[in-house]
């Protein structure tokens, strides 16, 4: 039986984990799908070898990635709100009179002060606006949690800008995520995810397949929205390999 | 003689044009805005909160008060449980990200989502510099839950060019978020005035009229 997926991207926060938890049978359901897949390479977080997962760094492709290469491309000195343990991502690149402002997941950082300096920037200077990703909203141990793009909304309305995606669900992200495994075909790739509009119908506008997640983030509705849909990663695994996607 | 129009009443937006806000405190009035004030009748004095207490009492919607504290008397009676609407205010004053995160999840959890705000302001004028305003937020709940958005307050009023186009006249006070390049933008106010005093005490001179 020929194998149909071949490569297979996986969102992590709420999919492969939540913050320090382990979605239950992860762990194994990626040493299944390893073997299944033609390329061994997939993408995981140090965070999930404390949860127990074996993963490498440079299997790893993010968004931050994704973000400094587009900043050094346009010679950007940014302002950041992002998450310290993201900013190592970051070292060497200029700060000082910022011409941008770099918006991430950085809970600590949705402050008055930042978000307000972040507007200056932005109505004052003109300092581009670029924002890792646009989630609407993420799931934490306690409940949800509006994401990144809620304040990158915010500041398009009123600070008269257009935020640049660098992350999902911008179909370059899913590209360059792609080309750094060496696979180019679409048409066998699959993202499994728990954000239905950024991660799987975004997987799937640039040409790959997706699979939802009834974990992390997915919310009761979610699933009208897409063909491919399974409880937990665990049994997206099952589905890859029983070639049902 | 006196030449223009009757002006018959003022309506003032509050923060740039009759005290300036301050960053964790109660701000600091605008020279002669008190004065200024004094032309016009308490009773006449007309603010979103009642307006939005009423929206509520009429559409029977029991909310999830976003609010300064002294705005809560206006919903005294309104019940308040198991809430199917966010009313959202002014986000100058007790503010916080944590009561945004509150509202964004009530919101999510509605069948349909609705947002009441007082304002729809993109920014204010803060002594330090301009800082995000109720639309900033208003946009951002709208986008992480794609709630309706009622909008009742001043906004459109005291912008100038949104007042005029509802027919009414629109002056322009040099103070608040005012700069001077204000005067190579499209709308051109009716009166260009200093700060607020010097607007009401030129038409009041004028015998009411503009």
């Amino acid at each position: 039986m020929s194998r149909k997926i071949k490569t297979a991207l996986i969102d992590l926060s709420g999919t492969l984990h939540i913050e320090d938890l382990a979605i239950p049978g992860a762990q194994a359901a990626l040493e299944k799908l390893r073997k299944h897949v033609a390329e061994s390479k997939n993408l995981l977080h140090q965070r999930l070898r404390d949860c127990g997962f074996a993963i490498e760094k440079d299997e790893i492709f993010t968004s931050l990635s994704a973000a400094r290469d587009l900043i050094t491309k346009q010679q950007y000195r940014p302002f950041f709100i992002l998450d310290d343990k993201a900013m190592e991502d970051f070292e060497g690149i200029p700060t000082e009179d910022p011409n941008a402002v770099v918006l991430g997941l950085a809970p600590e950082k949705f402050t008055e002060e930042y978000m307000n300096r972040a507007f200056r920037l932005i109505k004052e200077k003109n300092a581009a606006l670029i924002a890792i990703h646009k989630a609407k909203y993420y799931q934490k141990k306690d409940g949800l949690h509006v994401g990144p793009g809620f304040y990158a909304a915010g500041l398009e309305a009123v600070a008269n800008v257009e935020a640049k995606v660098v992350g999902k669900p911008n179909k370059l992200f899913f590209q360059m995520a792609l080309e750094s495994l060496g696979n180019v075909d679409f048409s066998s790739a699959v993202m499994i995810g728990d954000d239905v509009d950024d991660d799987v119908i975004g997987a799937i506008s640039a040409g790959m397949h997706g699979i939802l997640v009834k974990t992390g983030k997915f919310r009761s509705g979610d699933e009208r929205k897409v063909q491919n849909v399974a409880e937990s990663f665990v049994e997206a695994v099952d589905m890859i390999i029983e070639n049902k996607v | 003689m006196t030449t223009g129009r009757a002006v018959n009443g003022f309506l003032l937006d509050i923060t740039g044009v009759l005290y300036n806000s301050i960053y964790k405190s109660d701000g600091s009035a605008i020279p002669k805005s008190a004065e200024a004030v004094d032309f016009v009748r308490e009773e006449d004095v007309i603010t979103p909160a009642p307006v939005v207490a009423q929206y509520c009492r009429e559409h029977e919607l029991r909310p999830h008060l976003f609010v300064r504290d002294d705005v809560l008397e206006y919903f005294d009676g309104i019940d308040t449980t198991s809430p199917n609407c966010v009313v959202m205010g002014e986000v100058e004053e007790g503010f916080s990200f944590d009561r945004i995160n509150r509202a964004f999840r009530v919101l999510l959890n509605m069948p349909k989502p609705l947002l009441i705000t007082m304002g729809n302001g993109k920014f204010f004028q803060r002594v330090d510099g301009p800082c995000i305003d109720v639309g900033a937020f208003a946009a951002a709940l709208k986008f992480s839950t794609n709630c309706e958005i009622v909008m009742i307050g001043d906004d459109l009023l005291s912008d100038v060019g949104g007042a005029q186009a509802c027919g009414m006249r629109g002056i322009q006070v040099k103070t608040g978020k005012w700069r001077p390049d204000f005067e190579k933008l499209p709308v051109k106010p009716d009166l260009t005035a200093d700060c607020l005093y010097d607007a009401v005490k030129m038409i009041a001179d004028n015998g009411f009229r503009l």
